[in-house]
């Protein structure tokens, strides 16, 4: 039994009889300490399925364990960084960690709970911006505090859902390291959602494809054996990487191309209209918009559709 | 320093005077001063202009009461509303003064009425003098148009006679004459007719002619029966004083009694018989009650403008308090359920758009049942005892004029707070429920502060709504206040009664604008995203 587990978890929304199937059959485990990255399109499911983790969500059908137990809700044991930061605006940094610290630890006293977040603050370098408001801060910075203020809950599992998909690629990668000492330092469960597989296989110990929406489903795992501490510059060089990065790729590309493949041929048949024609001087519709002529124009084109159909299948 | 300042501009809404600010420090002068011109040039320009057109305007109306006041008129009219109630303050503190500022009060009195008195008895002689010259002054301007006026009138006259006697003339012809003498004579009394017409219209124009002189302002009277009036105005003032710090002054009404209570208790130790001593006892309780009602006695001042304003003020905000503890809770609760959304948007939907006109008067009444008897009531205790309103003399119409400005200002805060609250960020409340925060702690943690910025929005049309349908609503219940005063003023119909309405928009549109500003500042400090607040 691992430790957070998903066993056969479908989620779909829309009246029985017009369904669409967000998630069908999802089945992850992941043990302690793991860092695993999802990584899919967007559009997949991927935020579907951090909720699920989360508890934000209930499942259609199947279960989501964690420790044995079924989730029941949310709950500040797995911590979760949203993709567009959530900060409250209207509280400082300060104040939006000691938000989440006041509710997760109420036995702290003042002095314990400001050292609590005063140490949080540190770990991810934003103590000068200990009192600045949300909007003062970039992007970055931002993620940053919403990062904090999920450790300082000291969750078991922490949900990262997209965190760095909104920044730009300087500021990414400056935070990709800051996960990964941060990771290194106070090792847990982490479930990281990217559409980044460079970002995927330098932060986590396996990568599993998520195949694209509707009825994504979670493919097999990739295991990253990639040595740590890994170093980005380095690793681009390295031949494992490379073939990981290839073979991840590759996987991904021809989920896009069954994708399409399986898309219902959803032709419209449009019928087949001629200009008018006035230089006869007489005012009687042309031949062709007769319903006749229509049927047999399209019987034509459709002829002609269906051999090209034929060819390239040859191809 | 200067972005301090800036900023301070910036959260009261003032950046007007930005430019202002900036040139001070000589950033930009070119630009500033190009600015300052667009934005505070041109507006004072434009009032400038109106001032023009109103003075030009104005005097081409003429009313009931006079003509439409100019601005200076108006102006002058404010300095006298101020100076009564000056007046009546320095009054009051008069009645209560006693010992050495009483004395030093009376002195300064007695000598400003010596001072006064023959300058008013030369201005009063001086009055009478222009009068009668302004008498001479119309006899001679008119003697020239009412001779010429005589004489046209003599001269139509007998023109007229002349005229008539043609025409009978004319008339006897006709009797066994021709056709053509028939002809003429109709000819004639039509012509009789034109002429006839064309003289009254002259005589008539002379008329007006005439009266328009007869009405012409003779200036040097205007200004001797000003001067004169304030004069005697201020006598009378003065005289009053004299009265206040010497006979009705309450220190020394008081230590006559208080003598009399002495004399009567020393009467009573040297009583001769049982009937006697009863009386005398009787005398001192008596005495004892009269100091009694002595020691709280002040002086029952008239309403002013100044206190009158300050009355609507406090009522207004009565009001304003009283429907944001409606409005606020039922907002958040409509934001919170939609079943009480839907449950209550029938309610406000019917009720919003009713006039203050039709609700003072349901109020008024429903008012008038709980508090049966004004000059003994609880509950008018309970709000007399609230600081802030302790001497605003509250009652039933007080009251009322509240709560209708409560009734019709509550919908903005209502609605707003829900749409506030209802609108609140998806990922906000996935926070709290990460945290498990519970209904209060998410309540005042998260909704209320981000529903803030809306919800003072909504206070601050409240506000401007209310303090509107204050001044109907005090004007109707005639509960003294600014609304009350402009009534007053109507009924009086003179034309400085007429001039002080005036003053009352003025004074209206300041404090209306004063409490948007107050509003603003409130709204930029909760708002958190720093979005720009129309002005």
């Amino acid at each position: 039994m691992s430790f957070l587990e998903l066993n056969d978890v479908s989620v779909g929304f829309g009246p029985a009889n017009h369904r669409t199937e967000v998630l069908t059959d999802v089945n992850l485990a992941v043990e302690e300490n793991e860092f695993v990255a999802v990584i899919g399109f967007s559009g997949s499911g991927k935020s579907t399925l951090v909720n699920l983790l989360a508890g934000l969500q209930k499942p259609d059908t199947g279960s989501v364990r964690m420790s044995g137990r079924p989730v029941r809700g949310p709950s500040p044991e797995r911590g979760i960084v949203f993709q567009n930061y959530s900060l409250l605006p209207w509280l400082t940094v300060q104040g939006n960690i000691e938000l989440a610290v006041k509710s997760v630890f109420p036995q702290f006293n003042a002095a314990q709970r400001r050292e609590h977040v005063a140490r949080y603050i540190e770990m991810v370098n934003l103590t000068p911006a200990t009192e600045k408001k949300p909007r003062e801060l970039s992007g970055g910075m931002r993620q940053r505090v919403s990062l904090a203020r999920t450790l300082s809950m000291q969750p078991s599992v922490l949900l990262l859902d997209e965190p760095l998909s909104a920044l730009d690629a300087l500021t990414r990668a400056n935070l990709q390291d800051e996960i990964t000492r941060i990771w290194e330092q106070d090792r847990r469960t982490v479930v990281l959602i990217t559409n980044d597989v460079d970002e995927a296989l330098l932060l986590a110990d396996r990568v599993i494809p998520l195949t694209m929406g509707p009825n994504a489903t979670l493919a097999t795992s990739f295991s990253n054996t990639l040595e740590r501490p890994r170093d980005r510059t380095a690793m681009n060089h390295d031949p494992e990487f490379k073939h990981l990065k290839a073979e991840i790729t590759g996987y991904l590309m021809g989920l896009n191309r069954e994708a399409k493949a399986l898309r219902v041929d959803q032709a419209i048949e449009m019928p087949n209209v001629l200009p008018a024609d006035f230089s006869t001087g007489r005012r009687e519709p042309p031949k062709a918009i007769t319903r006749r002529a229509i049927a047999e124009a399209n019987a034509i084109h459709n002829a002609s559709e269906g051999d090209e159909t034929r060819n390239s299948d040859a191809a | 320093m200067k972005y301090k300042i800036l900023k301070a501009l910036d959260i009261a809404g003032l950046q007007v005077f930005d430019p202002v600010v900036r040139l001070c420090y000589g950033e930009e002068p070119k630009v500033q001063l190009q600015k300052i011109g667009q934005f505070i040039i041109i507006p004072i320009i434009t009032f400038i202009l109106f001032l023009i057109f109103w003075d030009y305007a104005g005097p081409r109306h003429t009313t009931k009461s006079g003509e439409v006041p100019t601005p200076a008129v108006v102006r002058d009219a404010a300095v006298g509303v101020l100076t009564f109630h000056e007046r009546e303050n320095i009054k009051g503190e008069d009645l209560l003064r006693s010992g050495p500022q009483r004395d030093a009060a009376l002195a300064e009195v007695e000598a400003r009425i010596t001072e006064l008195e023959p300058i008013a008895k030369t201005a009063a002689a001086e009055l009478k003098e222009t009068e009668l010259a302004a008498r001479e002054h119309l006899k001679s301007s008119t003697a020239e148009i009412n001779a010429l006026y005589r004489a046209k009138r003599l001269e139509f006259r007998d023109a007229a006679k002349e005229r008539q006697t043609e025409l009978k003339v004319l008339a006897d012809k006709t009797i066994d004459g021709t056709e053509a003498d028939r002809v003429t004579l109709l000819e004639a009394v039509a012509a009789d007719r034109v002429q006839s017409a064309a003289e009254t219209e002259e005589v008539q124009r002379l008329r007006d002619e005439r009266s328009a002189i007869e009405n012409a302002k003779y200036p040097p009277l205007i200004a001797a029966r000003q001067t004169s009036n304030a004069l005697e105005e201020e006598l009378q003032f003065l005289r009053k004083r004299r009265d206040f710090l010497t006979g009705e002054n309450r220190d020394l009404k008081i230590t006559e009694v208080e003598t009399k209570l002495a004399g009567l208790e020393s009467d009573l130790a040297s009583a001769a018989d049982g009937a006697a001593a009863l009386k005398i006892a009787t005398s001192i309780q008596r005495e004892q009650d009269n100091l009694a009602t002595l020691g709280e006695s002040t002086y029952s001042k008239p309403w002013t403008l100044p206190a009158q304003i300050d009355r609507s003020v406090r009522c207004v905000f009565v009001g304003f308090i009283v429907a944001s503890l409606i409005a606020i809770p039922l907002g958040i609760l409509c934001g919170l359920s939609r079943i009480f959304m839907a449950a209550i948007t029938p309610l406000i939907s019917l009720f919003k758009p009713v006039s203050p006109i039709v609700w003072l008067p349901i109020i008024f009444i429903i008012v008038g049942g709980f508090i049966p008897d004004p000059s003994d009531s609880a509950l008018l205790d309970i709000f007399n005892a609230i600081p802030g309103l302790a001497g605003m003399d509250v009652n039933p119409a007080f009251i009322a004029s509240a709560l209708t400005v409560a009734m019709c200002s509550l919908w903005p805060t209502l609605v707003n707070t829900a749409l506030g609250v209802a609108s609140i960020d998806k990922d906000h409340l996935n926070v709290a429920r990460v945290l498990r925060l519970g209904f209060f702690a998410r309540l005042f943690k998260i909704v209320i502060p981000s529903a803030l910025p809306l919800m003072f929005a909504g206070l601050r049309i409240s506000l401007g709504v209310g303090w509107m349908v204050l001044i109907a609503a005090e004007l109707l219940s005639s509960s003294e206040g600014i609304g009350k005063f402009v009534w007053d003023m109507f009924n009086n119909g003179s034309s400085q009664t007429f001039a002080q309405m005036f003053v009352v928009v003025f004074v209206v549109g300041a404090i209306g604008l004063l409490l948007d500003r107050i509003m603003i500042v409130l709204q930029r400090l909760v708002s958190f995203d720093g979005a720009p607040t129309a002005l």
